[in-house]
């Protein structure tokens, strides 16, 4: 069915897939997942980061969270190659931005440049689409207003209060639906970010990496004893929840028990 | 089974994998090893390199190490006349970026612009990706000693001791069995050999059979790079117990 | 006010590169900013980059270079600069000196423009290899006293920046 149609890079198939972007979008599904967030005044971007082995030095491992400038940071899930080249074409555009009109680049602005680079790369002669997609988030000047954006293989970008991309990003996506709240304060929103992690997370604080903006500053990243925490107190959150159900089946009617009763069914799913 | 995803140009295969930079890492398996091991006062790296005749001159060039620029040196696991062709862009990037800033590049840029290039024959038209791996090994003030290893994908990831080539799998796990966290460049350069000696099919090894290089730092805090000459391989491998007993290593 | 030239009293001829690097220029007014801004530009696109920032010598590399091609272009910039920084990696202080023929010196002190008739003599007097902070800033001061006495043009007051090493602090110096 599909013979022909996914060979060269940049034609519809009779039934309308143009089926490279979409093999591109199993790239994407393939990688590590990361997550933004979207507070009251905070932004938070979440990533799972794979353990480094023995032997790997541990100073040089590239991040899947970056700075695009100094207002904007960036988390990608797929290949980490295409990440790297996308991302400098960003940071070049935000400096020359910056250069031509005296202004730093607006968070939507650049997630269109990002987005806009991805789709010429889904049409243009010769070349297969980039396979990642990245989530975008910050502060435009002087205002407080957080931003998320998420962009894709195809050339697509969104807006979101949360959302989360990469492998399992379903099932975080589903997680973030039931439980984000708007206006919610720094401490919950980094909760919630760690918290909707550790849906495919497994293995903890150390294979967890969070990165924080904030009105007017640069990213600040998480020290891992700090997410630690965290995950301790949503892990005995999740007992206290669990142990609950047992002695009494009744249901939950405050806010907390929003934010904490899917989390507990989890285990069974 | 999978021909329509992997001939020509890198694409996409349905599960979003590429093939041909899969391939690539398949030839790089079958090529002679390479490992790199940091040690606390410089680096070591080790090549072998595969002896198809003996009317083969063998002090020529090296076959397997290279010079990149007066701070770092690198070893190749794959296609010489692919490597040939990045080495050569890694030296100009390296003296471009010299004459600009008057200083030398800082290790990972180096890599990263050589990754850079590798990532671009993943993804634009008509172009086989490169199929070549390698270890680099470097010194800059901001982070000292510095080992990393890039593959034709054009990822890049920084090692304490790495391996590419034949028999990597075996290498590495030897590499951490064996590894010292600071350790001397002497150890490391025992180490070296004992983890090649292993990894190659013969027991005794011998100077023509190996190439030799280390990074480090003179008395005065100068950074050096230096190739082994044969000699001083043989007198290494004397000293761990390798060395074949009749001593036929002549380099003309 | 007694020239016949006068200064806007809060044009600031200074530009933070990044954390520990500071560049003052002179010449052609519009060259002047045209060229600091795309200096400042690259600089900054440099750490976003990296990761890492480029430190004193580097940048002073790098402008000497820029302004080696701006001259042998069809409309080279004018633009003389003096860059100083401390270097974060040995924490040692730099200062350079470059004019718009692209020529690049490390010197202990300068100046540019009209000014340095009048504070050089100042500087090669009292100026040590091995004074502190404060002198450096009392040395500012005489150099300005010097400038607001003899210079024949209405002298608005200076700007000195000091750097530790890590961030630059502003001190508006003697205004009238």
């Amino acid at each position: 069915m599909a013979s022909g149609y996914d060979r060269a890079l940049s034609v519809f198939s009779p039934d309308g897939h143009v089926f490279q972007v979409e093999y591109a979008q199993e790239a994407v599904k393939r990688g590590t997942c990361a997550v933004g967030v979207k507070g009251k005044d905070v932004v938070i971007l979440g990533c799972e980061k794979r353990s480094a082995m023995k032997l790997q030095d541990t100073r040089i491992t590239p991040s899947k969270i970056g700075l695009v400038d100094t207002h904007v940071c960036l988390a990608f899930a797929g290949l980490n190659a295409d990440a790297r080249i996308l991302v400098d074409k960003a940071r070049l555009e935000a400096q020359s931005h910056r250069l031509t009109v005296e202004d730093p680049v607006t968070i939507e602005y650049i997630t269109k440049y990002v987005a806009g680079v991805q789709q010429k790369y889904t049409q243009a002669g010769g070349v297969r689409p980039f396979g990642l997609s990245t989530l975008i988030v910050g502060f435009d000047k002087g205002t407080t207003i957080p931003r998320l954006y998420q962009t894709e293989p195809y050339g697509i970008y969104s807006a979101w209060k949360a959302n989360a991309i990469g492998r399992s990003s379903k099932t975080v996506r589903e997680f973030l639906e039931r439980n984000h709240k708007d206006g919610m304060d720094r401490e919950e929103t980094i909760k919630l970010t760690v918290k909707s992690l550790l849906e495919v997370v497994q293995t903890g604080a150390k294979n967890i990496e969070i990165a924080i903006m904030a009105p007017g500053k640069t990213v600040e990243m998480l020290p891992v004893e700090d997410i630690e925490n965290y995950v301790k107190s949503i892990e005995a959150e999740k007992a206290e929840e669990a142990a609950k159900k047992k002695t009494s089946r009744a249901p939950g009617s405050g806010t907390a028990a929003i934010l904490t009763r899917p989390a507990g069914d989890d285990p069974a799913e | 089974m999978s021909r329509r995803y992997d001939s020509r140009t890198t694409i996409f295969s349905p599960e979003g994998r590429l093939y041909q930079v899969e391939y690539a890492l398949e030839a790089i398996s079958q090529a002679g090893t390479a490992i790199g091991i940091l040690a606390s006062d410089g680096i070591v790296l080790a090549a072998e390199r595969k002896v198809t005749s003996k009317l083969l001159e063998q002090d020529t060039s090296a076959e397997k190490l290279y010079i990149l620029n007066d701070n770092m040196i690198c070893a190749v696991a794959g296609m010489t006349a692919d490597a040939n062709i990045l080495i050569n862009y890694a030296r100009q990037a390296a003296q471009r970026y010299l004459l600009s800033y008057n200083e030398d590049i800082p290790c990972e840029q180096l890599v990263r612009r050589l990754c850079d290039l590798k990532q671009g024959y993943t993804q634009h038209g008509g172009l086989r990706p490169f199929g070549v791996s390698f270890i680099y090994a470097g010194f800059d003030p901001q982070r000292q000693f510095q080992l990393y290893q890039s593959n034709p994908s054009g990822n890049y990831g920084g090692w304490k001791a790495t391996s590419v080539g034949a028999n990597n799998a075996s290498a590495q796990s030897l590499l951490k069995q064996d590894y010292k966290e600071d350790c001397s460049l002497r150890e490391a350069c025992g180490l070296a050999v004992k983890v090649l000696s292993k990894t190659m099919d013969s027991t005794k090894l011998s100077s023509e059979k190996i190439e030799f290089a280390t990074v480090g730092r003179t008395k005065d805090g100068k950074v050096y790079h230096h190739l082994w000459a044969a000699e001083e391989i043989d007198v290494l491998l004397k000293e761990h117990g390798l060395a074949k007993p009749d001593d036929s290593a002549e380099t003309g | 006010m007694r020239g016949a030239t006068i200064l806007k009293a809060t044009d600031n001829k200074t530009r933070d590169l990044n954390s520990h690097t500071l560049m003052a220029f002179s010449g052609e007014a519009g060259d002047t900013i045209q060229f600091s801004d795309y200096i400042e530009a690259n600089v900054k696109l440099y750490s976003m980059r990296n990761s890492t920032e480029l430190g004193p010598s580097a940048v002073a590399s790098f402008v000497r270079a820029e302004l080696a091609r701006s001259l042998r272009s069809r409309n080279p910039y004018n633009v003389n600069l003096l860059l100083g920084g401390v270097d974060p990696i040995s924490q040692k202080p730099h200062l350079y000196w470059l004019d718009y023929l692209a020529s690049l010196a490390p010197v202990p002190y300068a100046a540019h423009g009209y000014a340095q008739y009048y504070c050089l003599s100042i500087l090669d007097k009292h100026h040590h290899p091995d004074i502190d902070l404060e002198k450096g800033m009392q040395l500012l001061q005489m150099c300005a006293d010097e400038l607001k006495r003899r210079m024949p043009i209405d002298f608005k007051g200076a700007i000195a920046r000091e750097s530790r090493g890590q961030e630059w602090h502003t001190f508006s110096g003697s205004r009238q």
